[in-house]
């Protein structure tokens, strides 16, 4: 399947290590990925300056994305995948906002078509290319990894959206863990939210909510946590040394994106995966997978 | 508390602010539709997205409180607050309102209301806006240093080079700026 891809912000200009390791592993299963032919932000950071804005990025990306005259849309970061999402219903209602919108792009010169297909990393692999598909795929099993899932926040609220999995007990990223050997453990904190959006206004709070659940994590015994969002990992990763000094402990989670860990399970180099890129201790868990 | 705000601002309960000010109906409605609809009136005030707010543990934000003041039409204090501005966005108390009050959009109507009343407004957004206007990103292509404290950036990595936007973004950006009814 060839399909088009919105990075959004985080991803192309720092969280590099998730752009890697998708483009490392969606090839494995026959998916080509166009890029846009313009990076923008999807809104998200100023729809508390302004929603209309924000919500018009957001109309703006999606239209990019069909100009492409692809079919399906790849949106890996959680938090442009709400925004997206959110701002596709507001034109599918066909509000007066919608309408504005619509409007708006005709000046650009850009068309909108309601019926591109969202997908996020999580349900690609999970719906798309499927269990039974990645276990096959694998050649080098993740056997005796313990890890803990963290699934952030946008991809699974609200439901009437259309979200990629359940609100309450999202299980799908534990079973696309399970299906590469590794063992995923359970853990009250498993819903508790990264901060990262406080990261304009209130970052020590920002730091300390990362910290608590890091250091939760950490209390797991667990061989590190395993992401699907780049603000998250923005937040558990680049800054987990920051986020313990807030909480007063010393950190030293493994923290690794999905796809890293599945270019790992399917044999392909760390360092194309860039896991070089990670801040937080990693060596730890490749040591543990070759071991 | 880290980063509360000052003293008097995070402490005020309901009854202060209500004993306070006076109700701004015209406000309220406006609120109400931004949000799209009468929901807001439907709160009973279970308590739900309170209780499971990611922002009450550290920052004191009672999203029960927040709906029943503009309910009541008490929100000429809240754009002013620095309590708007705490929510992680976490989307918890959408999901979780029986009533769909829906407190994480309100929050987000309060803020919009706060620029556009010219009112203390983190910097950190104001910065992402004409960040936004100048590259069509809010954030700038960073140099990482690697674990082995290799500096590398996306050509580096042998990552596809993308492209601003073209010139007509800039014009309709500013053009969205002014619309006030989302």
């Amino acid at each position: 399947m060839k399909m088009a891809v919105f990075w959004g912000c985080c991803i192309l200009t720092s969280q590099y290590a998730y752009e890697m390791s998708i483009r490392q592993v969606l090839p494995h299963f026959g998916i080509e990925l166009v890029d846009l032919p313009e990076a923008i932000c999807c809104g998200d950071p100023i729809k508390s300056v302004n929603t209309f804005s924000a919500s018009y990025l957001a109309a703006r990306a999606l239209s990019l994305a069909s100009s492409t005259g692809l079919e399906d849309l790849l949106v890996p970061c959680n938090r442009c995948h709400f925004t997206l999402s959110e701002t596709k219903k507001t034109i599918r209602d066909n509000t007066k906002t919608g309408q504005k919108m619509l409007g708006l792009l005709g000046e650009e010169g850009l068309k909108y078509d309601a019926n591109i297909k969202m997908w996020h990393t999580i349900d690609l692999l999970h719906d798309y290319v499927g269990l039974k598909r990645i276990e096959k795929a694998v050649t080098k099993p993740l056997k005796g990894l313990k890890v803990a899932a963290h699934v952030g926040c946008q991809i699974i609220r609200y439901t009437d959206l259309g979200r990629v999995d359940d609100a309450e007990n999202p299980k799908k990223l534990d079973e696309l863990i399970n299906a590469l050997g590794a063992e995923v453990v359970e853990y009250p904190e498993k819903l508790d939210c990264c901060g990262a959006a406080l990261l304009r206004s209130h970052v020590d709070s920002a730091l300390s909510l990362a910290g608590s659940k890091l250091k939760a994590v950490q209390n797991l015994q667990a061989d590190g946590m395993v992401v699907s969002c780049p603000e998250c990992q923005l937040m558990f990763d680049a800054k987990q040394k920051d986020a313990g000094t807030t909480v007063g402990a010393k950190l030293h989670v493994p923290v690794v994106y999905y796809t890293q860990l599945l270019g790992l399970a399917l044999g392909i180099d760390g360092k194309k995966l860039g896991l070089d890129l990670n801040q937080s201790p990693v060596d730890q868990l490749q040591a543990k997978i070759c071991a | 508390m880290l980063n509360a705000a000052p003293k008097g601002e995070i402490d005020l309960g309901l009854c202060d602010l209500m004993s306070m000010a006076k109700p701004n109906v015209e406000v309220r409605d406006k609120i109400l539709a931004r949000i799209g609809g009468k929901e807001l009136v439907n709160c009973f005030q279970c308590v739900k997205c309170t209780s499971g707010c990611t922002a009450l543990k550290l920052l004191e934000l009672k999203p029960h409180e927040i709906i029943k003041l503009v309910n009541l039409g008490f929100v000429d204090e809240l754009p002013s607050s620095d309590i708007i501005w705490t929510c992680v966005t976490c989307l918890k108390c959408v999901q979780r309102c029986p009533q769909k009050a829906s407190p994480y959009h309100v929050i987000i109507a309060l803020r919009n209301l706060a620029v556009e009343r010219e009112a203390k407004v983190p910097e950190g957004y104001l910065k992402a806006v004409s960040q936004i206007l100048e590259t069509g990103q809010v954030d700038t292509y960073q140099k990482i240093v690697t674990r082995n404290m290799e500096t590398v950036d996306r050509e580096r990595l042998k990552l596809p080079k993308i492209c601003q936007p073209k010139e007509s973004f800039q014009t309709v950006f500013m053009k969205t700026m002014e619309e006030k009814t989302a």
